[in-house]
């Protein structure tokens, strides 16, 4: 008679997706890049087994050794069915039996999750199709849900999936982190991708919010494996890092019951996590140490302001404003412009922001550009000029695609409208 | 009380292309659902099975791969229960998660030995 079935629980949460990056990182470290899909295969059927066979004998005492071994003994199955691998099996079942026995390379394991980042990153394949390769690969999501995760066709997201796997094969792309001169080069294109892959997540669209959490999750994990190899312990890393831990401690004050948004003015800050905000405040010290400023780094000393004030009037714009006159040297963009004009009218007054904005704010890119027109209104209204508010606040609204964003205009309008009658 | 036989079929979802995370959920919710058998005093014993297998017939004189071609029919497993009749044995594995997947439970009286 067998034991009475053990406590499910008793693995940790989100163990299989985690382990799915860590065991395909892993294998095709091991068995090559052209092995790719083949590696998936096994891995997906090591999983299944697993949620087979858990559930009756309960968890194993190394449930990640056991997934690696039955996925590597699937790829070894697989391999002798092509044939054309005999020469290679006799060396590569001494391996298998080597960690058969006990499983103890949680560093090897990372370092190979590392390796493939910085191939899923590789400069040969385009920014689309990294972002989708490390989601895919690293992040262990399906193709549904990275389909959710970024708003796109579940069938577009499998084709743009093979298409990466394709380039990383015929680029001939292996598995390691560079070293040298090409070492920061390469870090910062990671990092690019992390970024990216957290602002994705962090938009606020609508659509499952929670979906859109793990994506955010996803880009602090990766970029906290990336320090645990300490030659690639850079200031980037810590600033990417200090940012996204700022802006994940307020997922849950942005969008009220009604999944309306909430803007920072009006956001309950009581519903801020401490707890990110002050793993923020550890990655920027750590980063200041370096003495080198960047563009993450000021844009989480921007993020690190507002989660310092305690209402929003209190919010020492004065810094703020300082922050985005250096990033604005460093980086001239129209969403650095629009934001400095924002913290320039907190410092300055509306008159003189409009004037900053006019002035300085008609080029192409801008006029296109919704938030333009938002933050035009915004200080017209604080000027009481309603009219002409209402009249920039619909032309933002005419350009602008984002549900939740143009309801929170619209809601704006109707108060304006209401002011002038 | 008697023992019935419960034996899954399909329900591993390896059509539905799954997602890591799927996977676990399944897993924990056949965990839970064991569980609160063992806690009610019904769970006996139950092991799951390899897909696969070879058939055996007339001694060994024909050896098969099996009738195994369609996920659909294959057991995956089977569970013993404790269960006053065959209703309250069938009503024990309506909550089974294999229901999700498409999957089915048979369930069947064993045969006891002081009839």
């Amino acid at each position: 008679m067998s034991a009475i079935p053990q406590e499910p629980q008793a693995i940790v949460d989100q163990f299989f997706r985690h382990q799915w990056g860590r065991v395909v990182s892993h294998l095709t470290g091991k068995f090559g890049v052209p092995n790719l899909t083949l590696v998936e295969d096994a891995v997906q059927e090591a999983l299944t087994k697993a949620m087979q066979s858990w559930a009756f004998k309960g968890i194993p005492d190394n449930p990640a050794g056991w997934i690696t071994r039955v996925a590597h003994n699937h790829v070894i199955d697989a391999l002798r069915r092509k044939k054309n691998f005999e020469k290679k099996s006799a060396e590569l079942e001494q391996g298998e039996s080597s960690y058969a026995m006990d499983w103890d390379m949680d560093e090897e394991i990372k370092d190979d999750e590392l390796k493939m980042m910085f191939a899923c990153c590789h400069p040969a394949i385009n920014a689309e199709l990294q972002i989708i390769l490390t989601l895919k690969i690293l992040g262990g999501f399906s193709n549904a849900e990275v389909a959710r995760q970024l708003l796109k066709k579940e069938d577009t997201i499998a084709k743009a999936y093979t298409r990466g796997k394709k380039k990383l094969i015929d680029e001939g792309i292996t598995l390691e982190v560079p070293f040298g001169k090409y070492l920061s080069q390469r870090l910062s294109r990671v990092l690019r991708i992390l970024y990216l892959l957290f602002n994705e997540g962090y938009s606020v669209t609508a659509g499952d919010q929670l979906i859109k959490v793990s994506l955010c999750e996803e880009a602090i994990r990766l970029g906290s494996l990336i320090l645990e190899c300490k030659r690639l312990v850079k200031p980037d890393v810590h600033a990417l890092l200090a940012l996204m831990y700022f802006q994940s401690s307020r997922f849950g004050a942005r969008l009220d019951r009604n999944g309306r948004m909430v803007s920072l003015e009006h956001q309950d800050r009581m519903l801020w996590d401490h707890s990110l905000i002050e793993l923020g405040k550890e990655h920027l010290e750590l980063a200041a140490a370096f003495g080198h400023i960047n563009d993450y780094f000021i844009q989480a000393s921007i993020a690190r302001v507002h989660c310092d004030a305690s209402t929003y009037e209190g919010t020492n714009w004065r810094q703020i404003l300082m922050m985005y006159d250096i990033q604005l040297q460093l980086n001239s963009n129209p969403v650095i412009f629009l934001n400095r004009v924002i913290a320039y009218g907190k410092v300055h007054g509306a008159e003189a922001a409009l004037r900053e904005l006019r002035l300085n704010g008609s080029n192409k890119t801008l006029e296109k550009y919704p938030l333009r027109y938002a933050v035009e209104a915004e200080l017209l209204a604080e000027k009481e000029d309603y009219a002409t508010a209402i009249e920039k606040i619909e032309q933002a609204i005419s350009l602008n695609a984002n549900e939740l964003e143009v309801a929170f205009m619209k809601f704006k309008k109707s108060g304006w409208i209401e002011l002038i009658s | 009380m008697k023992e019935y036989m419960y034996l899954f079929r399909g329900g591993d979802g390896r059509e539905l292309n799954q997602s890591p995370e799927q996977m676990q959920a399944h897993m924990q919710a056949w965990g839970v659902w064991m569980q609160a058998l063992g806690k009610s005093g019904n769970f006996v014993t139950g092991l799951p099975l390899q897909s696969g297998g070879k058939v055996v017939e007339n001694h060994g004189e024909v050896i098969t791969d099996g009738p195994f071609a369609e996920g659909k029919e294959l057991v995956g497993g089977y569970l013993i229960v404790k269960a006053n009749d065959l209703d309250h044995a069938a009503d024990l594995s309506k909550q089974c998660p294999i229901f999700e997947r498409g999957g089915t439970v048979e369930v069947r009286e064993i045969m006891p030995m002081d009839i």
